[in-house]
């Protein structure tokens, strides 16, 4: 206590961390539990309707998260373990979804293969329906396969090739040494990809909202409940009901899993040549990751298309008027830009600080803005949505309507991320290098400014970039809180889709996309190579 | 005491409920080259830190010059580490890294600018101004590290194992060089190092340290031939200890019964009384190997070779005398060939040697 007073600074950041996230992440958890009445939670869950939702939740975790994390893994193992040809293109496409919003999956595939899709119907002539269950499974695993991917990825780099060269020493090759080593190292890895993309696809609500059709899940059900009935109570339980289970992944997959890794961290990178692939494993293996980045860039091919053609289906002559109609929704690009470009700043900043405090200093609480700084990584965006909704729409805090709320759920959804990436920054930056600064004369204000803040700059613009993509491409979170004063692009293409207005909404997601890429290329020329993204 | 630059007295520190450093009293003259030796948990590295200030101690004093420095900030102190792990700051080039420290003190750039070059020259990295640290080798980061520090003209040096993370060959060259440098310079140092053979090579004086206490502080001669303890005494090079009964004594000399045999001891500075149980120390270099019975029986023990090795200066044995292994060093093996069978050991009555430190039950 008694350094908190000579320190008048950094008890005044202490405060407002601490402050902020009891206030914006804490306050808003509690809120949606407590706001329904006993009564309302017994009635939501003796629905058969919402019962159905649930189980459908759960089906489209087993199935879609199962897919997603045997397309990364293959992935994976192709672009690490493997000699298969165009490898840089391949991760180039993979991790394109990445900077893309979540429900554009969907909606391009409604255009590729839906009743009037472009390959079912305009090349094969088939009238199908993806709507349901199906289509919704197909989206899911390829918006959320590059997650699993990566982080497999990762995974797969850090088994040390000398144990795969023992194993072959020792007489395993092929099958064999991939059975008996390179698996069980990669484990701990695979459970944890499985369990990140449970999470994201119990919490996803922009693809079901596109293409599930009849078939609800937990997430467009909640959504319903607001928008059909305005009963935001009944959507509060029914997040709630969703929140749990993702709560509980999420410790499993932090604390169980995360200690069982086998990565070895060892300051030496070894870069020992693998041996050449067999030619029935190379080919399968690279047929299918072209196969599956096909089916990736269907999706902007779609979009582009979708952009310029005059009735998608049935009239396919070329045409600008969706492109200059976007003219109509200046104001909410600009809107998107500005929001998401605050909310990453500020998110980024907060997390960093939040980092910094919480690794090298000492007081109380410290653990606490640890655990719920973490939080958010496992709070659907729809429960955060009307957490926000609940909290801040009335008195005292009246936000409805306004920017702020907008920009504060995009902060404090995102600060997980920037989080870690700080914690992991900080955790590399050697404490001895302080302390020589210390040593050599350098006070502790001093410290910060030159030597901690220089080394965090690039962790700072990862964090940045990552929080800056998730909020322009976020619909889950600010569904709720969007009204005709602070909407943005992605709660107006949700709306043109539904009511059938292909053209207009993929043009408004063509230059949403745009945004996003332009900034990121911005920041990357600003930093260079220390860019650092999406190290899950 | 008389030209102490840097004295500690009763010092203690703990973390939590663990004592780190228990009443640690030592004084370094200036300009002398001390060091911290001891097993690694020993508390070396703490004191070291807390002279440095990053650490504050729970009781005692530190002493610079005549200044008490407890309450001293670590940035205000001039006692300049050189880190194990270096600590270069990444996002500077050698040069301005080595400039840091003169830089926060305000000097004038054209002084900063003058010294800088000087102690790389002295150094010998003049050329890697410009590089970033992560561009250099090891050898040349402990250098640039090593300049940082002595750049500062500091009050004391601190140097925490700082050849640890080079190589063997290169941990000699940079051993004898940084003997030099020291001596040259005439900073009061402190170095921190688990490596005995480092500790003799390069101090003045050594403190051995253990389980957060000063065992025995002295010259490295002193250290290596004249260890109190047996815990010394067997840190510091190779020793053989025989435990005993003093049966006779006088001023300087003494008899021990030890496993049925008596040997003599000579240069003894106050024998215990007869009856007292005592250890002695003997190098393996200090006793002599017999193939045949010596014509002096006295101080002689009777073994069997049970194992050798051959180290190109000596061979070392392995002999095992009654219930004891002793280790023997004969570097006469140029001569004789490597030995094998029984053989004669003669304990020289003058290099045998009394751990007075070891309290006996």
């Amino acid at each position: 206590m008694k350094r908190l007073f000579r320190e008048p600074l950094l008890a005044i950041t202490i405060i407002i961390i601490v402050g902020a996230l009891g206030l914006f992440v804490l306050y808003p958890i509690v809120r949606v539990f407590a706001f329904p009445s006993i009564k309302e939670y017994a009635v939501v869950l003796r629905t058969s309707r919402y019962l159905r939702a649930g189980l459908n939740s759960l089906l489209m975790v087993l199935l879609s998260a199962s897919t997603a994390t045997l397309f990364g893994f293959l992935f994976a193992y192709g672009l690490t373990k493997t000699t298969i040809p165009l490898k840089r293109l391949l991760k180039g496409i993979l991790i394109l979804p990445l900077f893309s919003p979540p429900f554009m999956v969907a909606f391009s595939y409604l255009m590729m293969f839906g009743r009037n899709g472009l390959i079912t119907y305009g090349l094969f002539g088939v009238r199908t329906n993806i709507l349901g269950w199906h289509g919704l499974w197909l989206s899911e695993t390829i918006a959320f396969f590059p997650v699993a991917a990566l982080t497999m990825e990762s995974v797969l780099q850090s088994i040390a090739p000398s144990l795969e060269y023992a194993g072959r020493n020792l007489g395993a090759t092929g099958f064999k040494l991939f059975r008996t080593v390179t698996l069980p190292l990669a484990t701990p890895g695979v459970a944890g990809a499985a369990l990140l993309v449970s999470i994201l696809v119990l919490a996803d609500f922009g693809n079901p909202i596109m293409i599930s059709g009849d078939f609800s899940v937990l997430a467009t059900e909640a959504w319903l409940r607001v928008e059909g009935w305005g009963d935001v109570a009944g959507a509060a339980v029914l997040s709630s009901v969703l929140l749990v289970p993702s709560v509980i992944i999420f410790a499993f997959q932090r604390f169980w899993v995360g200690r069982r890794s086998y990565v070895t961290i060892t300051g030496k990178i070894a870069t020992m040549q693998s041996e050449p692939t067999k030619w029935f494993v190379r080919w399968p293996l690279f047929a299918f990751c072209a196969a599956v980045s096909i089916m990736i860039l269907l999706v902007y091919v779609a979009l582009v298309l979708g952009a310029v053609v005059n009735g998608w289906g049935f009239d396919w002559s070329p045409t600008l008027r969706w492109i200059s109609s976007v003219a109509t929704n200046t104001g909410q690009l600009i809107r998107s830009l500005i929001f998401s470009v605050v909310a990453g700043a500020t998110s980024a900043l907060f997390s960093m600080t939040a980092a910094y405090l919480v690794t090298r200093k000492r007081f109380v609480l410290r653990r606490a803005v640890d655990f719920i700084a973490i939080l958010p990584a496992a709070l659907p965006g729809i429960f955060l949505g009307i957490g926000y909704s609940i909290s801040f729409t009335r008195r005292p805090l009246d936000l409805y309507g306004t920017a702020a709320i907008i920009i504060l759920s995009m902060v404090f959804w995102n600060i997980s991320m920037g989080y870690q990436t700080g914690i992991g920054a900080l955790k590399q930056i050697s404490p001895s290098l302080g302390e020589a600064a210390s040593n050599l004369g350098a006070g502790s204000m001093r410290i910060f400014r030159e030597i901690e803040i220089p080394l965090l700059q690039g962790p700072f613009f990862s964090a940045f970039i990552v929080s800056f993509i998730r909020s322009i491409t976020t619909l889950s979170v600010i569904v709720f809180l969007a009204t005709s004063n602070n909407s943005v692009v992605t709660f107006t293409i949700m709306n043109l889709v539904s009511d059938g207005f292909y053209g207009k909404a993929a043009a408004l997601t063509t230059f949403l996309l745009l945004i996003a890429f332009a900034v990121l290329g911005a920041a990357k020329l600003l930093v260079g190579k220390k860019l650092d993204l999406f190290k899950v | 005491m008389e030209g102490a630059h840097l004295t500690i007295s009763n010092l203690w520190k703990s973390f939590g409920t663990t004592e780190v450093l228990k009443d640690i009293s030592l004084q370094v003259p200036k300009g002398a080259f001390m060091t911290f030796l001891g097993p690694s948990g020993c508390g070396k590295t703490t004191l070291l830190r807390t002279i440095a200030g990053f650490y504050k101690a729970d009781a005692g004093d530190i002493t610079i010059g005549n200044r008490i420095i407890n309450d001293v900030p670590s940035h205000q102190r001039n006692a300049i580490m050189v880190f194990q792990d270096y600590a270069l700051f990444p996002h500077m080039t050698v040069a301005e890294n080595i400039a840091y420290g003169l830089r926060i003190r305000n000097a004038p750039r054209s002084e900063i600018e003058q010294r800088r070059r000087r102690t790389m020259d002295y150094l010998g990295i003049l050329g890697l101004e410009d590089r970033n640290p992560a561009q250099i080798s090891g050898g040349q980061q402990q250098r640039v590290a090593l300049a940082r520090a002595l750049v500062m003209e500091p009050e004391v040096l601190l140097l925490d194992e700082p050849l640890s993370n080079l190589d063997a060959k290169l941990r000699m060259n940079i051993r004898a060089e940084l003997r030099q440098l020291q001596q040259r310079f005439g900073i009061t140092t402190i170095y921190v190092t688990h490596d005995q053979s480092e500790a003799l090579a390069l101090s003045d004086q050594i403190a051995v340290m253990s389980a957060g206490r000063v065992i025995q502080i002295g010259s490295p001669l002193e250290i290596y031939y004249r260890p109190e303890t047996e815990f010394v005494a067997d840190f510091i090079g190779t020793a053989n200890i025989i435990r005993g009964e003093v049966i006779r004594a006088d001023s300087s000399e003494m008899t021990v019964l030890s496993d049925g045999t008596e040997l003599l001891v000579r240069d003894v500075t106050s024998p215990p009384q007869p009856g007292a149980m005592v250890s002695l120390c003997s190098r393996p270099e200090a006793v002599e190997i017999e193939v045949d019975i010596p014509s002096e029986k006295s101080n002689c023990l009777r073994g069997e070779i049970e194992n050798s090795i051959f180290e190109g200066s000596h061979v070392r044995y392995w002999i095992r005398v009654g219930e004891r292994a002793m280790v023997v060093d004969d570097t006469r093996s140029g001569e004789r060939g490597i030995l094998r069978g029984s053989v004669y050991l003669f304990l020289p009555p003058k290099k045998l040697h009394l751990l007075s430190g070891e309290r006996q039950e």
